[in-house]
C-alpha cells in the first residue's frame, strides 16, 4: 500500500480502515503535518547506540532515515595494522552475541589462503558445537528482547535463564562469557574440559523441553501474534534485491541456508544425515515476510540447532584441537572471500595477503549492515506505534553495523 | 556452476566489460613466482560494470540475483590504482562469482551499482567515505559511519592520522 492509499484509508472516517481480519478499524478525522520525530541515539529499542530519524504524519511513518557510525570503531582498518592472529579478538566484538560465529568466519577466511593448513576433526566438531550454541544464545537475545520491545516482560527473563547456561558453558571451555576468542586460526585453543560435552548433552535435553514452553508463552500468543502479523511485510523480491540474509531473508519465505547449500566444515555431513533442516516462514499467522515469520524462523531455528550439536556430540571422538600453526602467522599471497551463516545472516570476511605477517585487507560484511538498509523501504507507510515491532525484528545489533 | 563454469558462460554471453579471469595457482621458485590462494575472481572494466552486473543478474544460467558485498581495497600505498570488489550469490544456482574493477587513484570514480542492486546503496556510502570513490548516480551520497566533516579516507593505504578533531587532541 503506498502512503496517500494508505492515509486514505486512515482518514476515511465513517467507513474506516479495514484490517487484514476483517474488522473495520475507525480514526477521527485529525488535521495533522509532518513531524520528525529522532528515536535514539539512546532509545532501548534500537537495542544499542544508533539513531533513526523518522518522518511522521499524524500517527503515520511517511519515512525512516537510519543514522549509524555511534559505535565506530574503525575494525576494518585495526584488521590492515596488526597481525593475523592478533585481530581475532576484535572480531569477537562486532557481533558481541555471536561472538564464536564471527571468531569462526574470520578463521575460516584466514585459513582459505593457507592450504597446506589441515584443521583436525575434532576441532572442526567442537567449533560447530560452539557455533550452534552461540546460535542459541544469540536467538535467544533476540526472541527475548522482541518480547520486551512489544510490551511482553516475561519471556526475556525466561531467554536470560537459558542464556546463562550457555555463558557458563562458554567460560568453562575457554574462560570468558561473551568474547571468547575461542575458535583460532587452525582450530580451537583448547581441548574441551572433562565432562564438558557431557554437559551440552544434557543442556540439549532441558532446552528442548523450555523451546516448548517459550513457544506457548510468546510466539503463539494472541496479543503478540496481532503486534506482529501483517506489519513490516518484506516481498521476497524486495529481499532478494536488497540483499537480505539469514532469518531475514527465510522469513520472506526464500529456502536458502548456507550451512546446507553451499557447505563448509561438516555441515555437509550433517545435512546428508538430515540433522539440518531449514525453518522458513509460510505466513501462518498474517502475510508472509511479516514480522510474526521473522520471529517465528528464530525460534524454529533455536530447536533445529540441537539436532546440530547432537549429531556433532554423537560422531566426536579424542584427538588433536589445534593444527600445525606457528606462533606468529605468515599467510601466503592472495585473496579470499568466505561467507558463513551467522545468526543474523551472512558474515563474509574479504582478507588479502601480501604473504606477510599482517593482511593487506581485512574487510568485514555484516549481515545487520545490509539487515537494516532495508528500514528506509520497509517503514514509510505503517503507523508509528508499530515502528518498535519493525525494527525489532530486523535483530540488528549496533556493533555490526558500524564495526 | 563452479568458477571455470561461470567464466564460460560468461565468454559465451559475451558478456560486456569481462576483462579476464584470475585463479589461485601453486608458488613456482624457477619463475620467482609466490603464487596466489584464496578465490579465484574476474576482473572487468569499470566502464561497463553496471552494464555488466545487469547481464549477471538477469542471465538465467547465471542468476546472480543478490549482490552480497561491495567494498575496495588499496594494494599499495604508492600503487596508482583502487580495486572496487563485487560479491554476487545466487541462491538458486548455488555459486559465488568475485569481480574486481580497477580504477585509478587520480579520478576515483565508477558507476552507482544502485539501478541494479539496491544492496549496493550502503555499501557504496561506505566505501566511498572510506576510499574517496565517488560513485556517480547514487541516490544519497552521505557519509554513513564517519562524522559529516571528516577529513580524509581512512582506508586508503596512505592515509595520515588525524592529529585533533574539532579541538580534541588524539595524539
Amino acid at each position: 500500500m503506498t502512503i496517500e492509499q494508505q492515509k486514505g484509508a486512515l482518514t476515511l472516517g465513517s467507513e474506516g480502515r479495514v484490517l487484514p481480519s476483517g474488522e473495520r478499524e475507525f480514526m477521527m478525522d485529525v488535521s495533522t503535518s509532518d513531524l520528525e520525530v529522532n528515536m535514539g541515539p539512546q532509545h532501548p529499542a534500537t537495542h544499542g547506540v544508533m539513531r533513526i530519524l523518522l518522518r511522521t504524519d499524524g500517527e503515520l511513518v511517511t519515512g525512516a532515515q537510519p543514522h549509524l557510525g555511534y559505535l565506530h570503531r574503525c575494525a576494518e582498518k585495526i584488521g590492515e595494522n596488526v597481525e593475523w592472529l592478533q585481530y581475532l579478538p576484535y572480531t569477537d566484538r562486532y557481533d558481541y552475541l555471536a561472538a564464536m560465529n564471527n571468531n569462526l568466519g574470520y578463521s575460516l577466511a584466514v585459513e582459505a589462503l593457507m592450504p597446506g593448513l589441515e584443521i583436525p576433526r575434532r576441532a572442526t566438531l567442537i567449533r560447530t558445537i560452539c557455533a550452534e550454541i552461540n546460535r542459541i544464545a544469540s536467538h535467544l537475545i533476540a526472541f527475548g528482547t522482541y518480547g520486551l520491545d512489544i510490551g511482553a516482560f516475561t519471556p526475556f527473563f525466561y531467554a536470560f535463564r537459558e542464556r546463562e547456561w550457555i555463558q557458563a558453558l562458554f567460560e568453562k571451555i575457554c574462560g570468558a562469557r561473551l568474547t571468547y576468542s575461542y575458535i583460532r586460526i587452525g582450530g580451537v585453543f583448547n581441548d574441551a574440559p572433562p565432562g564438558w560435552l557431557q554437559e551440552v548433552g544434557h543442556f540439549c535435553d532441558v532446552f528442548e523441553q523450555k523451546w516448548q514452553e517459550y513457544y506457548d508463552l510468546l510466539v503463539v500468543n494472541h496479543v503478540f501474534v496481532k503486534r506482529t502479523a501483517d506489519i513490516g511485510v518484506i516481498p521476497e523480491e524486495m529481499a532478494l534485491d536488497f540483499g537480505l540474509t539469514g532469518p531475514m531473508l527465510r522469513g520472506s519465505g526464500v529456502d536458502f541456508d548456507l550451512r546446507r547449500d553451499m557447505p563448509y566444515m561438516v555441515y555437509k555431513e550433517i545435512s546428508d544425515a538430515g540433522a539440518l533442516k531449514v525453518p522458513i516462514g509460510r505466513g501462518e499467522m498474517g502475510t508472509l515476510g511479516d514480522c510474526w515469520d521473522r520471529l517465528f524462523v528464530r525460534v524454529q531455528e533455536m530447536k533445529e540447532s540441537l539436532a546440530v550439536i547432537r549429531w556433532c556430540l554423537d560422531s566426536i571422538e579424542p584427538g588433536p584441537v589445534l593444527g600445525d600453526v606457528p606462533k606468529v602467522i605468515k599467510v601466503p599471497p592472495g585473496e579470499a572471500y568466505v561467507g558463513i551463516e551467522n545468526p543474523r545472516g551472512e558474515l563474509g570476511h574479504y582478507v588479502s595477503s601480501d604473504g606477510g605477517k599482517v593482511a593487506t585487507r581485512c574487510r568485514v560484511r555484516g549481515p545487520s549492515f545490509t539487515n537494516l538498509a532495508v528500514l528506509e523501504d520497509m517503514m514509510p507507510g505503517t503507523l508509528l506505534a508499530d515502528s518498535v515491532a519493525i525494527i525489532g525484528s530486523t535483530d540488528i545489533v549496533v556493533g555490526e553495523t558500524d564495526r | 556452476m563452479d568458477f571455470q563454469a561461470i567464466h564460460d558462460r560468461l565468454r559465451a554471453i559475451e558478456a560486456p566489460g569481462l576483462q579476464a579471469a584470475d585463479e589461485p595457482r601453486e608458488p613456482n621458485k624457477e619463475k620467482k613466482d609466490p603464487g596466489r590462494s584464496g578465490n579465484p575472481f574476474v576482473t572487468v572494466d569499470p566502464a561497463r560494470i553496471v552494464e555488466f552486473l545487469t547481464v549477471c543478474r538477469d542471465d538465467s544460467k547465471l542468476d546472480f540475483r543478490i549482490l552480497i558485498d561491495l567494498t575496495a581495497t588499496d594494494p599499495k600505498a604508492d600503487g596508482e590504482e583502487l580495486s572496487v570488489l563485487f560479491e554476487l550469490l545466487s541462491i538458486r544456482k548455488k555459486h559465488r562469482l568475485s569481480i574486481k574493477a580497477s580504477i585509478p587513484k587520480s579520478d576515483a570514480s565508477i558507476q552507482s551499482a544502485t539501478a541494479v542492486y539496491r544492496a549496493a546503496q550502503w555499501h557504496e556510502r561506505e566505501c566511498g567515505e572510506m576510499y574517496g570513490i565517488t560513485f556517480v548516480g547514487h541516490p544519497d551520497p552521505r557519509n554513513i559511519l564517519l562524522p559529516d566533516d571528516w577529513v580524509g579516507y581512512p582506508l586508503r593505504k596512505d592515509y595520515e592520522f588525524p592529529t585533533e578533531y574539532n579541538g580534541i587532541s588524539c595524539e
